[in-house]
Order: structure tokens, then sequence, then C-alpha cells
């Protein structure tokens, strides 16, 4: 199993100087000069050029390549052009925000998904499996900005339950805290229990037509058991892979999410830093995106073997 | 039970008072909405408008911008300029504190002067007192502990007005102690009204009043005058949806929210807490040629186009009726603002179809680039390409990111763009920020050595008779060379809460928080 994860991690390898190689190439292609944008308009043609030698945006970009990934190698992935803030410990601190956001959100929707989406198989092609379908695709075709807006308006400006804007880090105050995620986290957990429904209803349907499920009936085991303990493993591995794919996804940010709601997490982060091509955040916010999505996915990989003991990590 | 009236009265009167303590006592705080953060703290160096908006609330300069864009003595009690325009003297206010408590002297102000004129410092406006802009410093000096003495190479009637600029952070007078030992920034210890208080990247920014401030007795104006911190705490929320914004406004989280869309004016209008401030100030907004590019070269084709598009109605349907149309680069407010000015351009369609006939315009498509980060950028294209095509003009919206636009507008890297400039303080400044040599400075958008020689004349004469007549002649000669289309002056829609009371717009955009007071 530990040669198993270390090959998996070496594996990794290839992927993030590939990411790597690509951001910083195509952060450096699209037009936009960080010291213009810190300058503003109208400012002298020289002192721009002075500027840009300061930042050492003057240099080739090979050499600034080699720079930038000696440093990675060392842990160090730069300061913020924008503002001078070091990099790594900026996107630990933002993938605080997303990560709690992200990880809370996808388990309420797998709370409501599994269930949902094997009593939907269960009842297949009867009205309560037609109505869970036709719920669940109205709920994965909601943009999330549009459904954040409407919970705010709702909960927070109408009934004025929850707070509008700002954030409490939950180390601050927990209870605190919680009241500034509880609509960004409502709004991802019910999208995305859309998703993990439908899927979570078709790997049943797929599972229960198998013999051994009918063998099961056969022997005598009553619904409900044939449900949690046949069904439900074999069923759930598809959707484990889901799940792996959404966390990637989501954790590497969730920035429409964290615009609306006000929150600093990652994606935001990501977003501003682009607009402002501050090329250090770019780099290490996709870098370590990259990094996030392996791991994930390696984690559920690593979870396959409970589910089903025939998978082995070997 | 009865309780004697002696001992009833003064009971009353001490539990009313504890109240009144208590709801004196309590800590008032403004929250004001940011679109996006700060990018420091340092003054005029790393910034945009938004940082330059909040650091003049925590810094000052020797001298400050007046709100009829003159200028007026700030740290410094009075100034005089030599009769030979090169020696500036300043004497300073006696007694005044910076933020750590220490007494501000003329060897602070040599020090943050200097520290300004260092490269690497990346100062914005080095440029403009190294020689290469209008002003040379040669000598910054203290001669006393009370008198600064600043020498230039020659004399350039607009450097006090470059210190000025809120793009400069006011030249603000800074402790040494903003800085770290090796010069890298710690944060600002000012002379403000305002001091910093915490800052947590992305989410809020809070300052906080400093008592020991010490007001001019002239009445407030712009930046100068007798400001006084009325609230305790400013915090300032970054908030970059517009639609959150208005519902924090709504529900209470937020008190004041600047820079209010005019689609969503009529809304917040309607609202009955809420009130509304609309202003004019004196940034230009227009559309931008490149006459350098093979088609725009042609001035008729330019002049075609001018012609073509109904400024009226590009104005109205841009700003919503809130702007008038205003075809001069000199800002409507400004005091040189004259019937010369508000001639401009009329529609006409027959007359732009001459032209273009006559420049041999084939109907091929021209580039227009906006962006949808400013929105009224994004209607100006729009509205401009529905309104060239009646002439027979066939615009193409591009529309890109902004740090892209701007990277191409830096490059000279377009057809025509709308564009806004931000507030410039004189019209000379204004004229300068488009006048200029496309080979070595391909942001300028007017390149004309005639009118490059009378900008920098208006920039060396001192009468204001003279100077007006060399503004008169630059809109003339705008009107016939036709480098952009200015069309209106800027808009600022600010929305409050009816608690917030004494806050006033100004024309230069940035709003001012002191002197606005929290009703109970």
């Amino acid at each position: 199993m530990v040669r198993y994860i270390i090959r998996r991690l070496l594996m990794t390898l290839p992927t993030l100087f590939l990411v790597g190689v690509s951001v910083f190439s195509l952060i450096r292609l699209i037009p936009g000069d960080p010291a213009q944008l810190m300058l503003g308009d109208g400012v002298d043609p020289g002192q721009l050029a002075e500027v840009r030698r300061q930042m050492g945006l003057d240099q080739p970009i090979h050499i600034q390549f080699v720079e930038w990934a000696s440093k990675v190698l060392r842990g160090d992935l730069g300061v913020s052009l924008s503002d001078g803030q070091a990099v790594l410990p900026l996107l630990f601190e933002r993938f605080q925000v997303s990560g709690v956001v992200v990880i809370i959100a996808v388990m309420a929707a797998l709370t409501i998904a599994v269930p949902a989406g094997l009593f939907a198989a269960h009842k297949q092609n009867r009205a309560a499996d037609i109505s869970i379908v036709a719920l669940s695709t109205v709920l994965l075709s909601i943009p999330s900005f549009w459904l954040g807006l409407i919970l705010l308006l709702a909960f927070g400006l109408e009934l004025g339950w929850l707070p509008v804007v700002g954030y409490v880090p939950l180390s601050t105050s927990l209870s605190k805290g919680m009241t500034f995620l509880v609509l960004p986290i409502v709004t991802l957990a019910v999208i995305e229990a859309g998703v993990l429904t439908r899927m979570m209803r078709a790997s049943a349907i797929e599972v229960q037509r198998l013999e051994y499920v009918t063998h099961a009936r056969a022997k005598g085991a009553s619904e409900w058991r044939v449900l949690t303990r046949h069904i439900l493993p074999n069923a759930f591995a598809p959707t484990l892979t889901l799940v792996g794919l959404i966390l990637g996804n989501l954790l590497g940010g969730i920035a429409v999410l964290e615009t609306v709601f006000t929150l600093p997490g990652l994606g935001r982060l990501l977003v501003d830093a682009i607009f402002a091509r501050d090329y250090p955040v770019v780099q290490g916010c996709l870098l370590f995106t990259a990094l996030i999505y392996v791991l994930v996915n390696l984690l559920v990989d690593l979870c396959y073997p409970l589910l089903d003991p025939r998978v082995t990590a070997e | 039970m009865q309780i004697p009236r002696y001992i009833a009265t003064p009971a009353c009167v001490l539990l009313l008072s504890c109240i009144g303590f208590a709801v004196s006592a309590e800590p008032t705080q403004l929250r004001a909405r940011l679109l996006s953060d700060i990018r420091s703290t340092d003054p005029g160096v790393n910034r945009d408008g938004t940082t330059d908006a909040v650091v003049m609330h925590m810094v000052e300069g020797l001298v400050a911008l007046a709100e009829d864009t003159s200028i007026a003595p700030m740290l410094a009690a009075s100034y005089d300029v030599a009769k030979d325009g090169v020696t500036y003297t300043f004497r300073l206010r006696k007694g005044i504190q910076f933020h750590n408590g220490a007494l501000l002297t003329s060897g602070d102000v040599v020090w943050a002067l200097k520290r300004y004129f260092d490269p690497a410092t990346k100062w914005r406006c080095l440029s403009e007192v190294d020689g290469r802009g209008q002003a040379k410093v040669v000598a910054v000096e203290a001669p006393n502990a009370e008198t600064v003495v600043i020498r230039l190479e020659r004399p350039a009637p607009l450097f006090l007005t470059m210190l000025s600029r809120p793009d400069c952070g006011g030249t603000g007078i800074i402790h040494r102690s903003s800085v770290g030992a090796d010069g890298s920034w710690k944060g600002p210890v000012g002379t403000g009204p305002y001091k910093l208080g915490e800052w947590k990247r992305s989410q809020y920014l809070e300052l906080k009043r400093f008592d020991k401030y010490q007001a001019r007795s002239e009445p407030a104006s712009g930046y100068a005058g007798g400001k006084k911190a009325e609230v305790e705490t400013i915090r300032f929320l970054v908030v970059p949806d517009s639609s959150s914004a208005k519902a924090a406004l709504l529900g209470g989280s937020v008190d004041i929210l600047p820079d209010i869309n005019e689609s969503e004016l009529a809304d917040i209008q309607s609202k009955a807490n809420i009130k509304v401030d609309i202003s004019t100030t004196t940034s230009i907004s227009g559309i931008l040629f490149n006459t350098r590019d093979p088609l725009m070269r042609d001035v008729r084709i330019r002049r075609a186009i001018a012609l073509a598009i109904d400024g009226k109605e590009l104005v109205s349907g841009t700003t919503n009726d809130l702007a008038k149309l205003n075809n001069s680069a000199m800002p409507s407010i400004s005091p040189f603002y004259t019937d010369v000015q508000r001639t401009g351009f009329v529609n006409n369609i027959a007359e732009a179809k001459r032209l273009l006939k006559e420049a041999g315009y084939n109907g091929r498509p021209i580039k227009i680039l906006a962006n949808k980060r400013y929105g009224t950028m994004y209607d100006t294209a729009l509205i401009a390409q529905g309104l060239a095509a009646y002439a027979g003009i066939r615009l193409e919206v591009e529309v890109l990111d902004w740090a892209t636009q701007l990277d191409r507008y830096t490059r000279g890297n377009y057809q025509m763009m709308a564009f806004a400039y931000t507030s410039r303080l004189d019209p000379s400044l204004v004229y300068d920020m488009l006048v200029g040599p496309k080979a070595t400075q391909t942001q300028k958008v007017w390149d004309n050595p005639e009118v490059q020689a009378l900008v920098a004349e208006s920039m060396r004469e001192t009468d204001k008779v003279k100077r007006q007549a060399i503004f008169d002649e630059l809109h003339r000669r705008m009107l016939q060379d036709v480098p952009l289309i200015v069309y209106w002056n800027g808009i600022q829609i600010t929305a409050y809460h009816k608690r917030v009371v004494g806050f006033r717009q100004w024309p230069m955009e940035h709003p001012r928080y002191w002197l606005v007071r929290m009703k109970h």
C-alpha cells in the first residue's frame, strides 16, 4: 500500500511540471502588464520600464521560469506582485475558507443524494422516481450565483436571519463564523446534490439488475438489507469517483460563490490575481489546485477497497 | 408605596444621565463598500483609485487640493513661491503630530520627500519631478525645524498641483517608522485624521480615529481645510459583487455604497431609508482613435465617425440621462470651461457619408475595443456601433478584460476603443495626458508637434487669460484633428443609509469620510 501511494505521488510530479510550464507560459502570453496595472494610466514609459525591471519582468521568459522553478523546488512560491505577500501562506489561508465550504457542502450533498438516488432506483419509473429525477435535474441546472443571490436576498435581506456580507474565521468564533458560511454551503450542497442524486440513481439501477441482488432477494433478505448491504456498496463506487472529481474541481476554487458571498477563498484569489496579472499568485494557485486535485483523487482511489474488497491498491 | 419626590427626581436624572452616557459612549462605525481591495497602504506607490481614496484618509501633504481644484496649504501653515519660480518655501504648522505621537519637523518632511524621489520607492509621480516631466527637483532642504525649501531646475507652475494629486498619494508626509530598516514598507504613520487599524486582505480594512489630529481652522474643502474625524472607525468592506453590495446596503450591513451603476439607480432611489448623491466628476469618457492605424490615420474617417454618432443619444443611453454631452477634454466644472469648450460635433449623417466617400471607405469593419469591468465603456462601444451604422460605418465591438485593454492602450495597439481617463486637476494635465509623440510614447492619442508646444506653453504660463486662450485653441484643434471624441464627464453615484449624515461627493471622485457622522 505504501509503495502504491509513493508510486502515485511520484506520478504526480510530471503532471505538476506540465501544469507549471503551461501556466507559466500561458499567463505571460495573454496581454496585460502587472507594472502597468500598478502604475495606472498616463505613466511615463521610462518609469514603466524601470518598474518592470525592478519586478524582474524584463528578463527573458526562460530565465524567469528557471528562477521561479528553482524557488518552487525549495518550497518558495514567491511573493505577490500586487501586495508583496508570500504566496504559499496566502494559498493556505485562502484554502481554509474554500476547503471548509466545499467539504461540508459535498458531505451535505452526499447525505441527501445517496438515499434519494437509492430510493429513486428502488421506485424506478414510478411517481417518486420521476419526481426525484425532475427535482435533481432542476437543481443541477440552476446557476450557482443565481441561487446564491436568491438565498442571500431571502435569508439575509428579507428575513434578516443571516449576515449579507463579511466573513469571520471559524478559528475566531465558530458560531459567528458559521453564520457567514451557511448560505454558501447550502447553495453548493443543493446544486451538487442534484448531480450526485442522478449518478447514484443510475448506478443503483445498474447494480440492482445484477444476479447477486436477485439471489439476495430469493434468499428472503429484506428490501432494506438488499438496498443497504448489497446494492449500496457497489452502486456507491462510481458516485465516489464523481465525488473525487467534484471535490478536486471545487477545492480549486468556487470563485463565483466566493464573490457573491464575499468570502476570501482560493477562487477569488485566483480571479483577482488574473485580473491584476499577478503572475506568482496565478502560478501558485494553479499549481496548488493541481496538487489538490491529484491528492483528492488518490484518496478516492484508496477508498475503493473499503467498498469493494475485490479492488486492491496493488 | 410612593417614592418621595426628593429621591425620585435625582434618581431619574441619574438614570437618564447613565442612559445618555451609554448612548453617547457607543462606538460609532461607518461601513463603506470597496469594489476591490486596496493594493497597498503606501501613498502613491502600488496604487489604484480605490487605494488612493483610502490612503488619503491617513496621510496629508504640504499642500492639498481644494474643492475648486485650487491648491491650499495643509501641513504647511503657508508657502511662498519665489519670483524666480524655482524656489518653494514652506513654513510648517506647529504642534502637528504623527500617528505615533512624534512631532512633525522639517527633517521628517525632507526625509519623506527624498524617499518619494528615490527610484527604489517606485513612486508613481517620480517622472514628474526628476526632469522627465514638468519639473526637476534639484534640492530639498530644511534650513530650520519649521521650514522646508524645495528648489527646481526650471519654473514649473503646476508643481504644487502635482504634489497634491491623489494618485501621487498627495505626496503625503509619513514618519520614518513607516518603513523598516531595509527600506521595506511597514504601514503609513501619517498625520491624517484617521490611522491604520486592522487590514484583513480581501475582507476589510479598518481605520481608527486619530484623537490627536489637529484640524485646520478653514472650512473643509476637497482634501484641504479643516477635517474632523467624527466616527471612531471606518470599516471599508470589500464587496466585489454589485448585487451583494446592494443587498448589504438595504439590509443594513453596509452604510455607504459609492460607485453605484447607473442602471441600478432607479431601484435604489425608490427605497425609503436610502439617500442618493449624484455628482459630476472631472474624469472624461469617450472614444479613442489610433491615428497610426492605416484606416484611422485618415482624419476624414475619424471626423465622419464623430459626425455619425449622435453624442446626445450616446451619452443619454450610456448614463441613463445622468450626464450631459461635453465634447471638450476640459471638465465642465473647470473655471476654464467657457462657450468655446461648449462647442462640439453636431450629428450630420449626410456630411459623414460624404467624408467617407471622399476617403474611399468601402465598409471595411473597424474594431472598437471595450471591457465589461467598466460597464459604461461597453455601453459606449455598443451604442456607437449602432449609431455609426446609420452612416454605413461598420464598427465591430471586441470585448476584452480590463488588463488586456489597458495593455493595448499602452502599446497603441487598436483602431478605436471606448475609454475613460481618471480625473486630472488642471486642464494642462488633461491635455498632457492625451498629447505626445507616439513614436516614443505609444499610449498618447494626439500626436501633433504644434499641439505639444501649446500644451507645454500652457504649463509654463501663469496668466489666467493667456492660459484660457491656449485652452480655447487646443479645443478648436482637437475638434479639427479628432484624435479622440470626448463625450461626457464622469458621474459618481453614491447611495447611503439615512443614518449617515454629512456625506458629500466632490469632483475628484474619491469619497471622503471625515466630517461624516452617524445618527443613532
